[in-house]
């Protein structure tokens, strides 16, 4: 049962398209499972297509439906090959991403990195942190969009399972910490630069390069 | 000499006679209304006029191969346009190479997201709903919907027009377009 989504003013920039890359897969991945979101989505693309419809029409250039028609019958350049999937462990659309070796950071947590061969500077990683154990703290320099993929946590906010996502500003300082029930695994992006604080943090960010 | 904008039904019927037969007299009516729409759109979201011109030009050959894909009980004609401009532009902020334009936008959210059988019936009502929901919004409510389809930093912007802290444009933000989208899903 998910509890935790992403705000609607999210979803409505992902619907028109100005969320970043990162955040958007985070969010993405949330919509793979949840209908009430999705949903979301298709009303904010009706909001998009009426916006469309009441957009003042532009000059374009006096060829430009000559070129179209050119262009109709080109080979298709987007031939879309059946997306792969690399992962089938995991949600679509995640399952397409190359997505780095888990990295082992003290005794506490591990983390991967994916990489989004359309956004090279798009910082999307994956975290996996022990029964018990305190996610690493973290403060933002924008908002951070978490997808929980396995396990649970809680904060001071509330708890956190399988499915949800939450999106959480720079000025809350959370402090996570991972149910006793097993390990958790997250999905974690954030619109600006992630900034690590404490040891594990220093420790960490050259690495993460985030 | 303005033609009458086209119905819903008129849309509908031109994109399946390019579907079917590919018929060119059709899809230049879509042409029409929709090439010159999708690039003031576009310039409106910070693109300049020969990139909102090749992304209009671009959409519109997917439309014209993607005909046969387009389903009525999913969206409205112009939503599905869209969305398929939509992902186009995404690719272009992304500066992803000529050759993936609008693939990886694609993979992530694809046009057709399984629909709950609670969200096929009501697809067909939702553009029409939608459209009335919007025009009984307060101005600040307008505002916050515009600024998140337009700008880059919407946050900012949003506190420049209404005359917000930035500190509270958060909040604000949050709560108003929570409230759009209640009144958007409101009758459905």
């Amino acid at each position: 049962m998910i509890t935790h989504h992403p705000s609607d003013f999210t979803l409505a920039r992902l619907a028109a398209g100005t969320l970043g890359a990162g955040p958007q897969l985070v969010v993405a991945t949330h919509l793979s499972g949840c209908p009430q979101c999705r949903r979301g989505l298709r009303s904010f693309w009706a909001v998009g297509g009426a916006m469309l419809d009441e957009a003042p029409p532009t000059r374009l250039s006096p060829d430009a439906f000559a070129q179209a028609l050119a262009r109709l019958h080109e080979t298709d350049p987007r031939a879309e090959a059946a997306p792969r999937v690399l992962h089938p462990d995991l949600p679509p659309p995640l399952n397409g991403y190359e997505i780095g070796p888990w990295r082992v950071v003290g005794r506490r947590f591990r983390w991967r990195r994916l990489t989004l061969p359309e956004s090279p500077d798009a910082n999307v990683i994956m975290l996996k942190v022990g029964a018990g154990q305190p996610v690493p703290h973290h403060g933002h320099s924008g908002t951070e969009y978490t997808q929980v993929l396995t396990g649970s946590f809680t904060d001071s906010l509330g708890r956190y399972r399988a499915g949800d996502c939450i999106e959480m500003d720079e000025e809350i300082n959370h402090q996570p910490v991972v149910d006793q029930d097993g390990e958790c695994i997250c999905l974690a992006a954030v619109e600006g630069r992630l900034r690590l604080s404490g040891w594990i943090g220093r420790l960490i960010q050259p690495l993460i390069g985030i | 000499m303005s033609a009458p904008a086209p119905s819903a039904d008129d849309m509908k019927q031109w994109l399946k006679a390019v579907a079917e037969h590919e018929d060119r007299g059709a899809f230049g009516r879509l042409f029409q209304y929709f090439a010159p729409r999708i690039a003031s759109f576009m310039e409106r979201g910070g693109l300049n006029a020969a990139e909102a011109e090749e992304i209009s030009q671009e959409t519109m050959v997917v439309v014209w191969r993607k005909a046969a894909l387009y389903d009525p009980a999913q969206a409205g004609v112009s939503t599905w346009v869209f969305t398929i401009a939509r992902n186009l532009r995404v690719d272009l902020a992304r500066k992803a190479s000529r050759a993936s334009a609008g693939v990886a936008a694609m993979r992530e959210l694809p046009m057709r997201l399984e629909a709950s059988v609670e969200d096929m019936a009501l697809a067909s009502e939702r553009d029409a709903r939608v459209r009335s929901a919007m025009a009984t919004l307060s101005p600040e409510q307008a505002t916050v919907l515009r600024l998140s389809f337009f700008a880059e930093k919407p946050h900012a912007e949003i506190a420049k027009e209404l005359s917000l802290p930035l500190g509270t444009v958060k909040s604000r933000t949050r709560l108003a377009m929570a409230k759009i989208r209640a009144i958007l899903e409101r009758d459905l």
